[in-house]
């Protein structure tokens, strides 16, 4: 036994000297909003093209998961299609992490339904009607007699907060809804299902769903840019204070700024934040 | 019992038998004939022009005067598009504003979807994303790119009591009479020799890395990652397991805190593998912090306990089935306990032990909850051995779920999908074909 004891003692020594002495490397971690994946991804596969020597790994987990992993010190870039709340805020200060934020790009928030769909506008109260379960049918909307179904993002979902905040105005949806765990999700969703109504990010649009007119706007890049649709938000990736000059991570930081990394931003879909 | 019912009974009893077993084996074809079918089209395609300009351009790849005799044929071949287009912008200046501004709003779509199928036109800017700079490289989506060029999707609302019709328009009829009309035959009668697909053998598919968010390139940092997860997992619930194993055959008693540790550790292997991963995360990153961020290491770790339970069981079972005559021989011989475990009972119960392994091996390489939340992201580069430590890992059974779920553009790489689950599925297999022949080669050993 005592060649056991002394061969384990010796092989957790040799990883802990091992993780120790490759602790320090070239790697940025970010995890968070799906909504900002997509960014996240490209950003990370553009600088690593630039910069053979760092590796950028980027996980989808939700606004939520990405602050929490922040305030843990699990990643050095959290990923926010929402704004961090007081709570997060006073226990990352608490663990004397001083989250600041970068707005990368802005978005839109498009209702979503199936394309054989005839109704193509709502205002904003229906929308929040539906949500609430008063309305129940589309037929109440000039639509065909089917029943709605709703889908929703998870509580833990960045989008979810902004539609909470801006359509919802913080009321409770109803119980029947359908909740899912990514932007993707609710587009397949909604894509699938003749009768579905549900929202996402505006990178995640395209032709095989229909985005309706909020308010008789439609969402587009013009309308979300100049505040005209009422569903809108800017994407924001965290970081533990002002990132310090010449490291990967401000070089990474400051590529939305550039006309490449904003060229990007729009070439995904969504909204670069200055026009360059 | 009559003769004749036993008789009746024994063969609707075999009866049943085979029935099952050819449900099972359709069953098997039914799951295995897509994936093996559809997954290949991931390393055998016809590639385009286009795919052999990307391999040219970004990997130096091919042979540079074939690739740019056909380039040059295939741009001739494109310029009548180009120069239709020009003549049509021209035409329409002279038009009524309302007018040119419609037109001018269709030719904005037609000018976007030959953008998807061929790639930027002659003389636009550089796009920075790859999946922007260059055409269809596979056969399979540029034809989907082709119809969509010559038509659209509308959706006819006419009947208030019913959900739309699909209907679709020929784009053609939109411009009836102008200068654009004949692209659209042009391009459906040389879309073809324009791109030109050639039978590709893309084997490269498993050792590239995925470019531009797995729009081109391969999978290796999945495999890879997949490879460490599963091996690190191994390494860690393997000396763990038998040793439990050896303990709880050999050495622990009869008392209540034995059998409460074995109820324990059945328990174990009945619990849901994601609260597994929520335990990774709270246990392993926050609390002990083995790595800073998630990390292949913990993700191992949390894999091993994963799996622990059952090399733990399957141990036990083998060496509890060597027969006792072994030991008493070996006891008998004046050998001590530790010395005949280590010499007789585990050599004797080892491929029982293999057997265990190779069943928590194929586990671990296909969970995904475990590694969620401590060891998986959806982009990163292929690590080196040591950096494993500290650094997360892509992985098959999270991109594969990751790419069909979360991916901004799914529809577009449902092959690197479908490659991927080949993938997973060839490895599981390989594995446990590796382990079962090692186990046969000792048992042959053991035997001779």
């Amino acid at each position: 036994m005592n060649i056991i004891k002394r061969g384990f003692a010796l092989y957790s020594a040799l990883i802990l000297t091992v993780s120790l002495a490759f602790a320090g490397n070239n790697k940025l971690v970010m995890d968070g909003s799906t909504t900002v994946g997509p960014i996240a991804k490209a950003f990370a596969e553009y600088y690593m093209q630039q910069n053979k020597d760092v590796n950028i790994t980027v996980s989808e987990s939700g606004s939520g998961n990405g602050a929490k992993s922040l305030i843990n010190k699990a990643c050095d870039i959290a990923n926010m299609s929402r704004f961090m709340k007081g709570k997060e805020f006073k226990a990352a200060a608490d663990k004397g992490i001083m989250p600041v934020a970068h707005v990368v790009a802005m978005d839109g928030l498009p209702i979503l339904v199936h394309p054989s769909n005839p109704v193509d506008k709502l205002t904003v109260d229906q929308v929040r009607d539906i949500y609430l379960g008063k309305i129940t049918n589309w037929k109440q909307l000039g639509g065909p007699d089917k029943k709605i179904i709703k889908i929703s993002r998870d509580t833990n979902s960045g989008t979810y907060e902004t539609f909470n905040k801006l359509v919802m105005k913080k009321q409770k949806i109803a119980g029947d809804c359908e909740y899912v765990g990514s932007n993707g999700a609710i587009r397949q969703r909604v894509q699938s299902t003749s009768s579905a109504i549900g929202y996402a990010g505006l990178g995640f649009v395209d032709k095989t769903v229909k985005a309706l007119s909020v308010n008789d706007v439609f969402p587009s890049a013009k309308t979300v840019a100049s505040g005209k649709y009422p569903i809108a938000r800017p994407l924001y990736m965290f970081t533990n204070g002002y990132p310090k000059l010449g490291t990967h991570l401000h070089g990474f930081m400051t590529l939305h700024l550039s006309p490449r990394g904003q060229e990007i931003v729009e070439s995904i879909g969504f909204i670069p934040v200055t026009q360059y | 019992m009559k003769l004749s019912t036993r008789k009746l009974l024994d063969k609707s009893f075999t009866g049943y038998g085979i029935f099952a077993i050819i449900l099972m084996a359709c069953a098997l074809l039914l799951i295995i004939v897509p994936i093996a079918t559809k997954g290949i089209q991931a390393f055998i395609f016809r590639g385009t022009i286009e795919y052999r300009k990307l391999r040219l351009e970004k990997f130096e790849e091919g042979n540079l005067k074939k690739v740019n005799a056909e380039l040059k044929g295939s741009q001739e071949l494109r310029k009548p598009i180009y120069d239709m287009i020009d003549q049509f912008e021209k035409d329409i200046r002279e038009l009524e504003y309302e007018e040119r501004r419609e037109y001018r709003k269709e030719l904005r779509e037609v000018k976007k979807s030959l953008k998807e199928l061929f790639g930027p036109a002659p003389g636009d800017h550089q796009p920075v994303l790859w999946r922007e700079q260059y055409g269809q490289t596979r056969w399979d989506r540029a034809k989907i790119k082709i119809d969509q060029v010559l038509f659209f999707e509308e959706w006819d609302y006419s009947n208030p009591d019913k959900m739309g019709v699909k209907v679709l328009v020929d784009r053609k009829s939109l411009f009836k009479g102008t200068s654009l009309e004949p692209l659209f035959a042009y391009v459906e009668k040389h879309a073809q020799s324009i791109l030109q697909p050639k039978l590709v053998f893309y084997w490269r598919f498993l050792f590239d890395e995925s470019f531009d968010a797995h729009f081109f390139g391969g999978i290796w940092p999945e495999v890879l990652g997949t490879l460490y997860l599963t091996l690190g997992a191994m390494f860690f619930a393997i000396p763990m397991g038998i040793i439990a194993a050896i303990y709880l055959t050999e050495y622990a008693g009869r008392g209540l805190f034995i059998s409460l540790l074995r109820s324990c550790i059945s328990t174990l292997a009945g619990v849901p593998s994601i609260v597994f991963g929520l335990f990774g995360l709270a246990f392993f990153i926050n609390s002990v912090k083995v790595s800073e961020s998630k990390s292949v290491l913990a993700g191992s770790l949390t894999l091993a306990l994963l799996i622990l339970p059952t090399v733990i069981r399957a141990s036990e079972e083998a060496i509890r089935a060597v027969p006792k005559t072994y030991k008493e021989a070996a006891l008998s011989l004046g050998a001590g306990k530790w010395h005949t475990v280590l010499t007789v009972i585990l050599p004797a119960a080892l491929p029982g032990i293999l057997t265990g392994i190779v069943i928590s091996m194929g586990r671990a390489a296909g969970e995904t909850a475990p590694i969620i939340f401590t060891a998986a992201v959806s982009v990163g580069k292929p690590l080196h051995f040591w950096e494993t430590l500290s650094q997360p890992t892509p992985a098959l059974p999270w991109n594969i779920y990751n790419l069909c779920t979360e991916h901004e553009a799914v529809d577009e790489i449902r092959h690197v999908q479908y490659g991927m689950v080949l993938t997973l599925v060839a490895l599981v297999l390989i594995l446990n074909l590796a382990a079962i022949i090692l186990r046969a080669r000792i048992s042959k050993k053991l035997k001779g």
